[in-house]
């Protein structure tokens, strides 16, 4: 296997503090990456079979459509329920882990879990509200299970992550026990203090605290929901109405299946191949390492739809190669941070999809739109990359004709994916989703067929789990965030928040420039997928009132966001490097700043040159 | 005080809309302030399934709905929209409306539902990419399906259709890209969607009225005075015919306008009227009992031929 694979398997989001808690469940953990492998598997399989059971069966074959959507809510709340065992909820910041020791660390680390549990069970609670008035309508799925059956994953997944944050919550029993005593305080408090007034700002308060001492996001984002919607006296199965409505869209399930694309691809041979190939073809120019890197990253990163992944798998191969390129160990570690986001633009990207999503624009158009900015923001960077490498001596390596078409023909299986999934998306013969699971499928084929580098019963079932776990943790923050979305329509913020700016800015120009000062902020403060769901919904209707068509919008912000992953506190590339290189955050972002500003520039230029975005949407009309 | 809050897809800058900002001023005014009405337009609460849901679970007291999504609640309420080329006339479909309109209300009673008003926003009509002028010219063709109801895409396929399941959000790239080649929407919608671009081609062919309803919650609804209610139900009526009045005439400009850009109109003569009818007559029986229950069909079939007979035999005497 490779070193990019070793580097991915050993990855692990946050610091793992009790190595040894899941020996006495490795038998259950087992059956649960077997079980969320299998739907996934299911979820690929469904769309593409859906022609050939319609012909087998004819009338009497049901419409995959809606089982595949019902699979992407378990691989959701699967996914959800793993990351909770292997602790790896994402969380925003973590200085009760980083900056704390001994007893007071396991103490805080004891309240804030007690913070968690409390949200998880009030979101199972609203989840199960939910649920019950759905088992009175008699919906059915198909083949005879009803609706209400797989929904009740919703509070059944909510309460299988409180009892294992529980169960995570400390070491030795006092302290656990403590912590359960906490939670139960705080449950009391809440059903009889929540119609008070100090009610919301006191939750608030305690929601702040927990999350800057170390709370999954879903905990921060979740809490908050629930403290709003309790504090309206709305009822909290909101949250849960818009979690579901999230996870069964019609063109989510392209978000779990362009994913496992980019683990099929990423944990096979193919990093290795990519960049042999692109160092042949580049290697020899000064500077050339740094467009190797800049284009292998970008591609992975648009296929795996992680930037923290592409840094994790590739660091290890791309250091060496911009060492020989005679690039200072500071100049490296600056362009892998900084390229790690670069193919967040490119499609098929999920932040992309999940706009395309939330804005309700038709996610082709995003991909398209995506196109040209993805090549400013690659292009910037490599100028960067090139001037530095200019700086330093080396000889000149003469192009190798054999060895760059030799790279070539090995690296044609992974070359031909992007053509695979734009040809599939664009022709008009296959739906969204099944383009996304014939994409997917081509890279299973690839991996363990082709190239034989994964074998299916050894490898598959580990790397499925570690595509759903990552799936798990986005949906659960997803699908919150849709729930503090939902009480800002409920107080109609965004409606008013279009009337202020409608009256008090009034030139197109002067909105883009107060919208890029806003995404700094949120870029720097908030994760992608929390951001994209509660600002779109405000930003889309405002820009519609400059004349700013939901495309463009959506370009410009990812592009923000982009800068977003560099930018600290919250800064998802900078904490990767940290932990994939070994360093200091403070560290890693002293050798991003020029990154950072070469990115700027891409940004300014994305929103202030409109052609970018909107020529290659046009062309297909 | 109460305070209903009411969601639809109908979006902000629409004529509709404004029938219910008049309709909530009217509440408050004629309820002293007591009954105060929010509305929540273009859909910021979610599709229609998600506003019954949220109805239900108490976030939303009311939702402006149309047959379809009123048929999720109550499958009766499928009589009123569901079957292809049922009513040759508004009048008929205004008609069976009024007269089944008792027993699909106390329906949804049952349910937890009053019913505001009813309305319609005219007929559903055939866009498409290719000309489509006789029911053969359909064959092979991709019509756009809202996903959900396996038993409607049955009976497209059955009409030799292909239906494509997708969501309204994705119709015009669907549409450019081929993907999908016809659709049926009212011309208003068509002209908003800007689907005329590329389906160009406009069958002038009466295929469903699109009809619709407001609804409450009847908690809340019990839970006010006779006064305020009757007060409330006359605004309501009079939003109702407001929103038909415009819609229908709305379509007329829409039609206009898009043949000044560049659609091209198919008239329907009498013998290609009768020619649609007897093919979507013939799969009647897919529709009976699967998209609309078999009891409320067939008592609407001998309503109509009744309704008919009287008319003809008025308008020969
Ligand atoms: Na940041
Ligand atoms: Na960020």
């Amino acid at each position: 296997m490779s070193a990019a694979a070793d580097s991915l398997s050993s990855a692990a989001w946050e610091t793992q503090s009790f190595p040894d808690h899941g020996k006495k469940n490795s038998f259950w953990s087992a059956g649960e990456n077997v079980a969320i492998a299998a739907v996934l598997m299911s979820m690929m399989l469904l769309p593409l079979l859906d022609p050939l059971l319609r012909w087998i069966f004819g009338s009497a074959a049901q419409s995959t459509g809606s089982i595949v959507q019902h699979l992407v809510l378990v691989v959701g709340m699967l996914g959800g329920a793993i990351a909770a065992r292997e602790q790896r909820l994402l969380a925003l910041s973590n200085v009760a882990e980083s900056r704390l020791k001994g007893a007071a660390k396991a103490w805080v680390q004891a309240c804030t879990a007690a913070v968690s549990i409390t949200t998880t069970s009030y979101l199972a609670l609203a989840a199960w509200q939910f649920v019950r008035t759905e088992r009175d309508t008699g919906h059915m799925l198909a083949y005879g299970i009803p609706v209400w059956a797989v929904e009740l994953l919703l509070p059944a997944g909510f309460a299988v992550i409180t009892l294992r944050i529980f169960q995570h919550s400390a070491r030795d029993w006092t302290r656990r026990i403590s912590c359960g005593a906490i939670a139960m305080l705080m449950i009391l408090l809440i059903q009889y203090c929540s119609a008070s007034h100090f009610f919301v700002p006191a939750a608030m308060i305690v929601l702040g605290a927990a999350s800057f001492l170390g709370v999954p996001a879903l905990v921060s984002l979740g809490g908050t929901a629930l403290v709003l919607f309790m504090g309206a006296h709305e009822p909290i199965a909101s949250i849960a109405v818009e979690h579901y409505a999230l996870v069964i869209n019609p063109v989510l399930p392209t978000l779990p299946l362009f994913t496992l694309a980019g683990y099929f691809l990423a944990e096979g041979g193919s990093p290795r191949r990519l960049i042999r190939l692109f160092y042949a073809l580049f290697g020899r120019f000064p500077g050339g390492p740094a467009i190797v890197t800049v284009v292998v990253c970008a591609f992975f990163t648009s296929v795996t739809g992680a930037s923290g992944v592409t840094i994790l798998a590739l660091g290890g191969l791309l250091v060496p190669i911009l060492k020989s390129g005679k690039y200072s160990e500071k100049d490296a570690l600056g362009m892998i941070t900084g390229a790690g986001s670069l193919g967040l633009l490119l499609p098929p990207c999920l932040p992309l999809i999940v706009y395309a999503i939330v804005a309700k624009v038709p996610i082709e158009k995003m991909f398209l739109g995506g196109l040209l900015p993805a090549f400013v923001m690659m292009t910037a960077t490599s100028i960067w990359g090139v001037l530095r490498g200019r700086k330093t001596e080396r000889p000149v390596i003469p192009f190798d004709l054999c060895e760059a078409r030799e790279a070539l023909w090995d690296a044609k299986w992974e070359l031909l994916l992007p053509v695979v999934a734009i040809v599939a998306l664009f022709s008009g013969l296959a739906t969204t989703v099944q383009a996304a699971a014939l994409t997917s499928f081509y890279a299973f084929v690839v991996a363990t067929v082709i190239h034989r580098e994964l074998k299916i019963f050894r490898d598959l079932p580990r790397i499925m789990a570690e595509c759903g776990l990552l799936i798990g943790g986005v949906l659960l923050i997803l699908g919150v965030s849709m729930g503090f979305t939902n009480y800002l329509v409920d107080a109609e913020i965004p409606a008013r928040a279009v009337e202020w700016a409608t009256h008090s800015i009034h030139s197109p120009m002067l909105f883009l420039l107060m919208l890029n000062l806003f995404l700094l902020v949120a870029g720097c403060l908030m994760e992608i997928y929390p951001a994209i769901v509660v600002e779109v919904p405000l930003l889309v209707p405002i820009g519609a009132a400059f004349g700013i068509d939901p495309i463009r919008l959506g370009i410009i912000f990812l592009a923000n966001m982009e800068l977003g992953y560099l930018t600290p506190p919250v800064g998802l590339n900078l904490l990767m490097s940290s932990y994939r290189f070994r360093k200091s955050v403070p560290e890693v972002l002293r050798a991003t700043l020029p990154v950072i500003a070469v990115l700027s520039i891409g940004v300014l230029l994305i929103t202030y040159v409109p052609w970018l975005t909107t020529l290659l949407p046009r062309l297909v009309e | 005080q109460t305070r209903i809050k009411l969601g639809t897809l109908l979006p902000k800058d629409t004529s509709q809309y404004q029938s219910l900002e008049r309709m909530s001023q009217e509440w408050r005014a004629k309820t002293s302030g007591a009954v105060t009405l929010t509305i929540y337009p273009g859909g910021v609460m979610g599709t229609e399934e998600e506003s019954i849901q949220k109805m239900r679970i108490g976030q939303l007291q009311a939702v402006t709905l149309s047959a379809s999504g009123l048929a999720d609640i109550d499958p009766y309420i499928g009589a009123v929209e569901k079957v292809p080329m049922l009513f040759r006339s508004m009048e008929e479909a205004e008609y069976i409306r009024g007269k089944i309109a008792p027993q699909l209300e106390s329906r949804l009673e049952q349910k937890g539902y009053v019913v505001l008003f009813w309305a319609d926003a005219g007929w559903i009509q055939v866009f498409s990419r290719r000309p489509v002028v006789h029911p053969s010219d359909l064959k092979g063709m991709r019509l756009l399906t809202t996903p959900g109801d396996p038993n409607e895409a049955e009976l497209i396929r059955s009409l030799g259709i292909v239906p494509v399941e997708r969501s309204w959000g994705d119709a015009l790239v669907g549409l450019q890209t081929g993907a999908v080649d016809t659709i049926v929407t009212t011309p208003f919608l068509c002209l908003a969607g800007q689907f005329y671009r590329s389906a160009n081609h406009y069958l002038a062919l009466n295929y469903v009225p699109l009809a619709g309803a407001t609804i409450m919650s009847k908690k809340v609804w019990d839970s006010l005075t006779p006064e305020q209610r009757q007060a409330m139900r006359e605004a309501a009526s009079k939003a109702g015919k407001e929103i038909q009045n415009s819609s229908r005439s709305e379509n007329e400009t829409s039609i206009a306008a898009m043949k000044r850009l560049k659609l091209q109109e198919q008239d329907m003569t009498p013998e290609m009227e009768a020619e649609w009818r007897s093919y979507f007559e013939a799969v009647y029986p897919k529709v009976r009992g699967k998209l609309v229950p078999e009891d409320i069909l067939d008592q609407v079939q001998k309503d109509l031929a009744q309704y008919r007979s009287t008319k003809n035999s008025s308008g020969g005497r």
